[in-house]
């Protein structure tokens, strides 16, 4: 059984996901408005409560990456005078 | 029958309120008249899950304590694993693997001194490779003399203890002295393999496993450092279960029966016999590791049906536990990062910040649920500091496109901003702490790129600004928090020069000079504190990925705490409490992507807490 479920839902705010959620299964939010979710039940669960959609781990990675490669994209276009180690370029981001 | 009187000497206190429950009236029994209820203060018993192995697996191998525990090795189909991976009581994060892949091996120590023996390689016998884990890396020592798998272990790597295993059954006992094993004369009364272990190696604990003629065993054997005599028997034989805990505080969990494959069942022993907990794993599972004590343990990993990484943790105690979390709030109006944050979690004040283009004046007020805004600041600033309250709320030392703008101060006094005296030195990504009347600001960017960063803290009063103490490096983008007198500084970077060096200090503000205080766990800068001195949360930040860690410092050290659901940095926060603070905006990528996702955070407690008894 996998360890994640995939998905992508739009944080509503206050009550979104909560203190006793959090308790309950792994959630990490990522760019793209994609979630990482334990796969248990009450994971699932909250996931389909909150309107999410469903991914695969590949569909996933691939609109995490999209937002990252424009980032990095802009970032690449700053003056060189602003690319400094308090502004580095974005990074990769893998999900587990 | 016996009677409580006979049992404990005393009568069942009749009294009108529960006493004060602490470690004194453990195991005590009285009658509430107000809620017409018998009641006892006993120790609760629960598994709790927690981060999940990054790598699920079985077959592993475990050691350490609840909340600094050591996974190694395994196997998840089809290949044998390398894979370590140290948990800080949250999560899971990996480390460098061992040299030889194996399953079915054992495990002793510490995260910072561990010791991995036995196990197979691949098809066929069991292996003797020993290595050493320095808290960075293994390194390979002598092998076993007796080469086994689906062995137990358990000790301390300068002192550990092998025993049981190989493809059939063995009782042969090894000892480690921290160079090489030595058979011990004393070998267990039953062969098994399969078994789980627990204690020291003068004073271990085998229990359970299984033998060519008993697929399932429940009895277990206590080894003196010489020779093994044999104890209690476990009330459920199984075979594929862990272990945890010491000679006389001993812990079995999890494995096999023939008619249940996925154990649920823990059992408590207490040098004398084996008890039924009241709790339960809530994955069943076998082929488990395990780690803590008695009283905190933690079961890892395994095969629940499938492979699986999860992790629970166990602990029998008077305290009702709850872990800190981060729940969602609000969402801001105005996405933005490199903003400020003053106020508590359910009044807090953000302002500033850098929207993209343009820079931000943005002031907003939060309720607890939800964000309104507010009048703007008069000058719009990025990387901006500040301190106090909602209705007393301060900015200062903030990056604007005019330098002459870089020390402006403005007080917030609830409805609006207004002008006060100029810092002595223009600066950016500074720390902000105290109170509007009594305010600090440390170290900071100065307003042109590639100059060093600022050592030099200054000090306002309501009114003015004057000099304070000198920190001990440059230091630009740390978190802040505390009072001037007793003030809190959380990372940041360090020199060369400005341009490089997340540092992990931590700094200590006494109103006149700065003192290092505990490390934190990670360098990073762009991270916001709240807190006290005595009692702060840091959260986010880079270094240079962006992060979702939080940790809390007690005014010595700093433990891992609840993550952030969503890694950021340059965010802002509330500055007050350690215990319930806010995380507000920042980037969660790069510079375009800001987020005005907020997330509040509330710490762990440990409250004693009384049974009610019933009767069934």
């Amino acid at each position: 059984m996998a360890l994640f479920i995939y998905g992508t839902a739009t944080n509503t705010g206050k009550g979104f996901f909560t203190a006793e959620d959090r308790r309950a299964f792994f959630l990490r939010g990522y760019p793209a408005d994609v979630w990482v979710v334990g796969n248990n039940e009450k994971g699932a669960l909250w996931l389909a409560e909150k309107n999410g959609v469903e991914k695969t781990k590949a569909e996933a990675q691939a609109l995490v990456d999209a937002e990252v490669q424009a980032a990095q994209a802009a970032w690449d276009a700053l003056p060189e005078a602003e690319k400094t180690d308090m502004n580095p370029r974005p990074t990769d981001i893998t999900l587990p | 029958m016996s009677d409580y009187e006979s049992i404990r000497g005393t009568r069942v206190k009749y009294l009108t309120s529960d006493p004060t429950l602490d470690s004194s009236t453990e195991g005590q029994v009285w009658y509430n008249s107000t809620s017409g209820t018998n009641k006892a203060l006993v120790q609760i018993k629960a598994w709790s899950s927690s981060g999940a192995l990054n790598t699920a697996r079985k077959e592993l191998a475990g050691a350490g304590t609840q909340d600094a525990a050591l996974a190694f090795g395994g196997n998840a189909p089809p290949s044998t694993q390398t894979v370590t991976e140290e948990y800080n009581g949250f999560n899971w994060s990996e480390q460098n693997d061992l040299n030889t892949g194996r399953r079915f091996l054992a495990g002793a120590g510490t995260t910072s001194a561990g010791l991995a023996f036995g196990g197979r390689l691949g098809p066929g016998a069991g292996a003797g490779e020993t290595e050493e884990y320095d808290g960075t890396s293994w390194t390979e020592q002598n092998d076993l003399n007796t080469a086994r798998q689906m062995l137990a272990g358990c000790g301390i790597q300068t002192a550990a203890l092998a025993f049981g295993g190989t493809t059939t059954a063995s009782g042969a006992t090894e000892e480690y002295d921290g160079t090489s094993w030595t058979t011990s004369p004393g070998s267990m009364n039953t062969a098994r393999r399969y078994l789980a272990g627990a204690g020291i190696q003068t004073a271990a604990l085998a229990f359970g496993g299984r033998s060519p003629s008993e697929p399932q065993m429940n009895n277990s054997e206590e080894y003196d450092g010489s020779s093994w005599t044999a104890g209690n028997t476990l009330n459920t034989a199984r075979r594929y279960l862990a272990g945890a805990g010491i000679q006389t505080a001993g812990l079995a969990f999890g494995g096999s029966t023939d008619a249940t494959p996925y154990q649920t069942s823990t059992e408590e022993y207490d040098g004398v016999s084996w008890t039924n907990s009241s709790a339960s794993l809530s994955t069943g599972r076998n082929l488990l590791a395990g780690s803590g004590t008695l009283y905190a343990g933690l079961g890892f990993g395994g095969n629940s049906g499938s492979i699986t990484g999860v992790t629970e943790e166990y602990n029998s105690n008077i305290n009702a536990i709850t872990q800190a979390a981060w729940a969602s709030g609000g969402n801001m109006g105005t996405a933005r990062r490199a903003l400020w944050g003053a106020g508590t979690q359910t009044a807090g004040l953000v302002f500033g910040g850098y929207i993209g283009a343009p820079i931000s004046a943005d002031t907003e007020e939060y309720n607890g649920t939800s964000w309104s805004e507010q009048n703007n600041l008069n000058t719009a600033g990025y990387h901006i500091s500040g301190t106090g309250t909602q209705t007393a709320g301060i900015a200062f030392a903030r990056g604007t496109p005019t330098p002459v703008n870089g020390p402006l101060t403005e007080e917030y006094d609830g409805t609006s901003w207004s002008e006060q005296n100029d810092m002595g030195t223009a600066r950016y990504i500074s720390a902000g702490f105290g109170i509007q009347t009594a305010a600090g600001c440390l170290g900071g960017g100065p307003v042109s790129i590639g100059t060093p960063n600022m050592q030099r803290t200054e000090e306002y009063d309501g009114s003015s600004w004057s000099d304070g103490g000198t920190f001990p490096t440059p230091i630009s983008g740390a978190g802040g928090c505390g009072t001037l007198s007793a003030g809190l500084s959380c990372g940041g970077f360090s020199p060369p020069a400005g341009l490089g060096g997340q540092t992990t200090l931590t700094g200590e503000y006494d109103g006149s000079s700065w003192t290092t205080g505990g490390a934190i766990i990670t360098a990073n800068n762009g991270g916001f504190a709240s807190g006290s001195q005595t009692d702060a949360v840091f959260f986010g930040g880079a270094n240079p990925s962006i992060t979702n860690q939080a940790q809390k410092y007690d005014g010595t050290s700093w433990v891992s705490s609840a993550n952030l659901a969503t890694a950021r940095t340059s965010l802002a926060g509330s500055s007050t409490t350690g215990t319930s603070a806010l995380a507000a905006g920042g980037n969660i990528v790069g510079p375009p992507l800001n987020t005005t996702a907020t997330e509040e955070f509330t710490d762990g407690t440990e409250v004693a807490t009384a049974s009610t008894l019933t009767t069934s």
